[in-house]
């Protein structure tokens, strides 16, 4: 099972706690109520006994005294039942439906003995008081009154200190509920610039708060974030720095290998050979640290402007000396776009390059739209990139197979990575997959790229 | 033989440049400082100088300013810094183009050509053109304003031309690259710096031009 969430449990906390409480205190009322109203009830039912029991001794003082009419003398109202213990006979208003059955042979006892006594009875399943009052010597007068009407009460009673408790529950619950989601505002803050900043957003930082509570947590956060981007800027400057310092010793290589190459057919076979792999060497290093500083900037947004990527597309393929009938507009596509023009040439390029070098060369480059997204599609007739590869290939350094290759590792490593990042600046995305009739399809999505 | 003059403080990459330059058949001479170099033009001018940014003295930009002072010869940057700042402060000293070490020198080769070609501009078929209180004689190479010859470089002459020739008519960034520059794609900021340079000198109002007016978007146009 899941384990309940912070605010999940936080929550019902507070429920429990508060039908705890609420329960506590309606049994306490629910016990005090009932007691009080037993007491007064028992002491109107004791006055009411005493009175009746006057008015019977009254009356069994006269001369052959008729009990029943006695009894039928007393103003009892509906609630009470009087019974006359005479002679070891049971005196009733009416007949005996059990009635004196219920009569305890303890209180009995006590009357007997000259008590007046009071004891809650069970008659018939109705609660009752019984109350005896001893009158004269073997006679004891006794009166049931009848708790129905309390018991109803209390009844009531019950059920709305229930329902009380209940509802203050679910109280407990909401305010449970409602204190946890602003106590976790601050977590979800938290959690939203993690996101951001998960997503490239080095910007994304907690805002103050003047919480003590919190401040700690906020700052210690912002610090972590200002830490890490100070660190992956350190290293993306000294990526930069070390090609930059690269750059001038490079270019005393450069000029001296195309020396060099001028003059190979005065050279010796040996040393023609070793002066073209120092021009050729040279020439890919060339590539690298190009590459390595330009991936180093390139993590900059998109320097959008509309651009004919058609004719970026044409000239791309006559850079390469590739037939520019190579670039195919889908219909309805519209060739100017809003996009970088030095990242778009460099898709071009890199994707040309890559099927030149893994796939055979490349077969058609096809420019199209989704909606507002422009959609560069790179197509070769090579041996296309394996699904488990096809993620792997757009990381740097990682070259296809030397097997696939033409020219095996003629490249920097870096130009899909840099399509990848050229994509991911724009907000799209490049990816690989099989082209219909066999081939890698290249495909870069530029978002809003056209309107 | 065309004669390139190297401004380069690193000794390793003057002499290899020097070397590979006249390997293309140039006539090439070094100067280690700017001080050295603005002597050396002006004592013997050179048809295209190279210059380096970063110079002990005098910079890179100073050189450029005060090469531009005394004449017109094409000046190419050659540096490892890529900022946009340097780039474009490089061109507003006056330069006619840059690029970023390691250049292949088949490539720097193939600019000097271009830069060389647009300094020898072919005439267009009118002998003036005439935009409002702005003459320009492609053939003469003159460019007049109110009567009053300006000093502008080839480069800024060949993108007024090249402007003039389809006037009224925008012409987007690239099209000046090819045309002017001989770039197939290129640096835009090339187009834009020299846009301004020449407002500088042509306009009445170079923040409010009339003439050379923008076109978001879209490129530059010379109108009346």
């Amino acid at each position: 099972m899941r384990r309940l969430g912070l605010r999940a449990r936080v929550t019902a906390g507070f429920a429990v706690g508060a039908l705890l409480l609420a329960a506590s205190m309606a049994l306490v009322s629910y016990e005090l109520t009932r007691r009080s109203l037993l007491d007064e009830r028992e002491r109107t039912a004791l006055r009411a006994a005493y009175f009746d029991a006057a008015v019977v001794r009254t009356g069994l003082d006269a001369e052959a005294p008729d009990v029943a009419e006695v009894l039928r003398s007393l103003d009892t109202g509906g609630n009470r039942r009087p019974l006359l213990y005479r002679d070891d006979q049971w005196y009733l208003r009416t007949a005996d439906d059990g009635l004196t059955a219920a009569v305890p042979a303890e209180l009995q006892r006590l009357v007997r003995g000259g008590e007046p006594a009071v004891q809650r009875v069970r008659i018939d399943g109705q609660p009752a008081l019984l109350v005896g009052v001893p009158v004269a010597e073997a006679v004891g007068y006794y009166e049931v009154t009848s708790l129905r009407e309390l018991e109803e009460t209390l009844q009531v009673l019950a059920l709305a200190l229930t329902a009380v408790a209940i509802v203050v529950a679910g109280s407990g619950a909401a305010v449970g509920w409602y204190a946890t989601r602003h106590s976790l505002r601050p977590l979800t803050a938290v959690a939203d610039a993690a996101e951001k900043i998960a997503a490239g957003s080095f910007t994304a930082r907690l805002a103050p708060t003047t919480d003590p509570d919190l401040t700690r947590l906020s700052t210690s956060f912002n610090h972590m974030v200002d830490q890490l981007a100070r660190r992956i800027e350190r290293d993306r400057r000294f990526a930069a720095d070390v090609s930059h310092e690269l750059r001038s010793p490079l270019q005393t290589l450069s000029a001296a290998a195309s020396v060099l190459a001028n003059r190979r057919e005065h050279l010796d076979e040996r040393t023609a050979l070793a002066a073209g792999l120092v021009a050729d060497e040279v020439a890919r290093f060339q590539q690298l640290v190009n590459d390595l500083i330009e991936l180093a900037r390139s993590d900059r947004p998109a320097d959008r402007a509309p651009v004919d990527v058609a004719a970026l597309a044409r000239e791309a393929c006559r850079s390469r000396s590739l037939p520019d009938a190579l670039v195919r507009v889908a219909p309805g596509t519209a060739t100017t776009w809003s996009v970088d023009r030095r990242r778009v040439e460099q898709i071009l390029v890199n994707l040309l390059d890559n099927a030149v070098r893994y796939g055979g060369g490349p077969v058609a480059v096809r420019l199209a739209r989704q909606g507002g997204t422009g959609v560069v599609e790179v197509d070769d007739e090579g041996p296309g990139v394996p699904v488990a590869e096809r993620e792997a290939v757009f990381d740097r350094f990682v070259r296809a197979r030397a097997a696939h290759a033409r020219a095996g590792g003629d490249g920097s490593g870096l130009g899909l990575a840099l399509v990848a990042q050229h994509a991911a600046a724009h907000g799209g995305r490049a990816e690989v997959g099989d082209r219909p009739g066999g081939g890698a399809r290249f495909r870069v999505e530029l978002p809003e790229a056209l309107r | 033989m065309t004669g390139v003059l190297v401004i380069e403080d690193d000794d390793r990459i003057r002499l290899a440049l020097l070397l590979a330059l006249e390997d293309e058949g140039y006539a090439a001479r070094g100067a280690a400082t700017a001080e050295e170099g603005l002597r050396a033009q002006r004592q013997d001018p050179a048809d295209n100088v190279l210059v380096d940014l970063m110079l002990p003295g005098l910079d890179g930009f100073e050189c450029i300013r005060q090469l531009r002072r005394d004449d017109d010869v094409p000046i190419v940057v050659i540096s490892a810094r890529d900022d946009t700042h340097d780039i474009v402060a490089a061109l507003e000293a006056g330069a006619d183009d840059y690029v970023v070490k390691p250049v292949a020198i088949k490539e720097l080769s193939a600019r000097l050509r271009a830069l060389r070609r647009r300094a020898r501009a072919a005439a267009p078929a009118v002998s003036v053109l005439t935009f409002g209180e702005l003459e320009i004689s492609p053939e003469a190479g003159e460019v007049r304003r109110d009567g009053q010859p300006v000093p502008v470089t080839r480069t800024e002459f060949r993108l007024l031309c090249e402007l003039a020739e389809h006037a009224g008519r925008v012409l987007s960034r690239q099209q000046l690259l090819s045309r002017v520059w001989g770039y197939h794609t290129g640096d835009e900021r090339l187009v834009d710096v020299h846009v301004g340079r020449l407002r500088q000198k042509i306009e009445s109002d170079p923040a409010n031009p009339r003439h050379l007016v923008t076109l978001r978007g879209l490129g530059y146009k010379l109108q009346r």
